[in-house]
């Protein structure tokens, strides 16, 4: 085998596309995409244990639990809404890492605002849905079907209050001017794969009769 | 306004990564809008049993699974740039994916949830319990996952 001289790095030039890795990727980015795979994992499970319970009624002799489910109490007209408020995100949060890669950052700033507002609508939304159904007696612990549906929606709500935080902290950030395009890309991911657990859950959880 | 974003010259990522590679705002409206499009389909089918009678669910139930597939691969590939970025990206999202898919599939085909009744997509309530069942510990199973 013969021996390879090794270039000293202080030589090396790296052309405009080319990383300093040894993958070819930001090790943020990878990083971050290694996190949304194994989040899958976990929302595949809280998914898999309400479809197990959902038809299960908590009125069952020896356990005690109310016979109400969370399906018979959804409102889907205002769920719709919310969808469309997170996948409206999408767009806005989209707009903004198209502006971070343009340097435009009044843009980006205007769009992660937006991104934060609609996120927090959402959440709203989330928060009204639960004290409606909290008001009509289902509680966390009612039965299994609520217990399991409250574990998934809720575990998404706090994915999405992150990100808001997040979004918050990127425009405080990007108002100081220290904040790079790479961060806003990867806070992008982020939102887009909490949009994409949402497309799920409501396919799954609320359509799915 | 001329401002600018700081690009931290001294990252071990090369700052070059950040170059006009994705699409423009204009497709990512027209992504956007397909989006709304199927989205209203899906919305729409939670009334066909009302405008096309209870039979109609066995339609819509694997349009809805359809649909709910193309808009993940459409925010996926669109949004979060898969489809521009590194195939190793794709590669390690994907098997996370499938991973959970194979395994929770699994699991639930384990507890019975495909095969317990006549509806195959859901699990059905457990069986009816008289009070002498629970007194002659029929019901010692009860708790059991499949139903």
């Amino acid at each position: 085998m013969t021996d390879v001289a090794l270039e000293p790095m202080d030589d090396v030039e790296f052309p405009d596309d080319v990383h300093a890795t040894s993958t070819g990727i930001s090790n943020p980015k990878l990083a971050m995409w290694t996190y949304l795979a194994s989040d899958c994992l976990l929302f595949g499970g809280l998914i898999s244990t309400y479809l197990l319970y959902r038809n299960r009624p908590g009125n069952i002799p020896g356990l005690s639990g109310s016979s109400l489910r969370a399906s018979e109490l959804f409102n889907i007209p205002f769920t719709s809404m919310t969808s469309f408020v997170l996948l409206m995100s999408s767009l806005t949060m989209v707009l903004a890492v198209n502006s971070a890669i343009r340097k435009d950052v009044d843009r980006m700033r205007l769009w992660l605002v937006a991104t934060a507002v609609l996120g927090g609508l959402f959440l709203g939304g989330q928060v009204y849905e639960f004290t409606e159904f909290y008001r009509y007696g289902l509680g966390f612990t009612s039965n299994v079907s609520a217990s399991a549906f409250y574990t998934l929606t809720g575990l998404h709500g706090a994915h999405v209050a992150v990100g808001v935080l997040m979004l918050i902290s990127a425009v405080v950030y990007a108002a100081r001017r220290t904040l790079n395009a790479e961060a806003v890309e990867v806070l992008g991911l982020y939102w887009h794969f909490v949009d994409i657990v949402w497309v799920v859950i409501f396919a799954i959880v609320y359509l799915i009769p | 306004m001329s401002a600018t974003i700081d690009v931290d010259d001294d990252s071990p990522v090369h700052p070059g990564e950040h170059h006009d590679h994705g699409p423009s705002d204009a497709t990512y409206f027209k992504v956007f809008w397909v989006l709304v499009a199927i989205t209203a389909l899906e919305v729409s089918t939670y009334f066909w049993d009302v405008w096309f009678g209870e039979s109609s669910w066995s339609l819509a139930v694997p349009l809805l699974i359809l649909l709910m597939v193309v808009k993940f691969v459409l925010i996926a590939s669109m949004f979060m740039h898969l489809r521009f970025d590194s195939k190793l990206l794709t590669r390690i999202f994907y098997f996370g994916l499938i991973t959970a898919c194979i395994v929770y599939v699994v699991a639930l085909a384990v507890m019975n949830i495909f095969t317990d009744n006549g509806n195959p997509w859901f699990n059905d309530p457990p069986p009816e319990v008289t009070p002498s069942a629970v007194v002659t510990g029929e019901t010692s199973n009860m708790g059991g996952m499949g139903g």
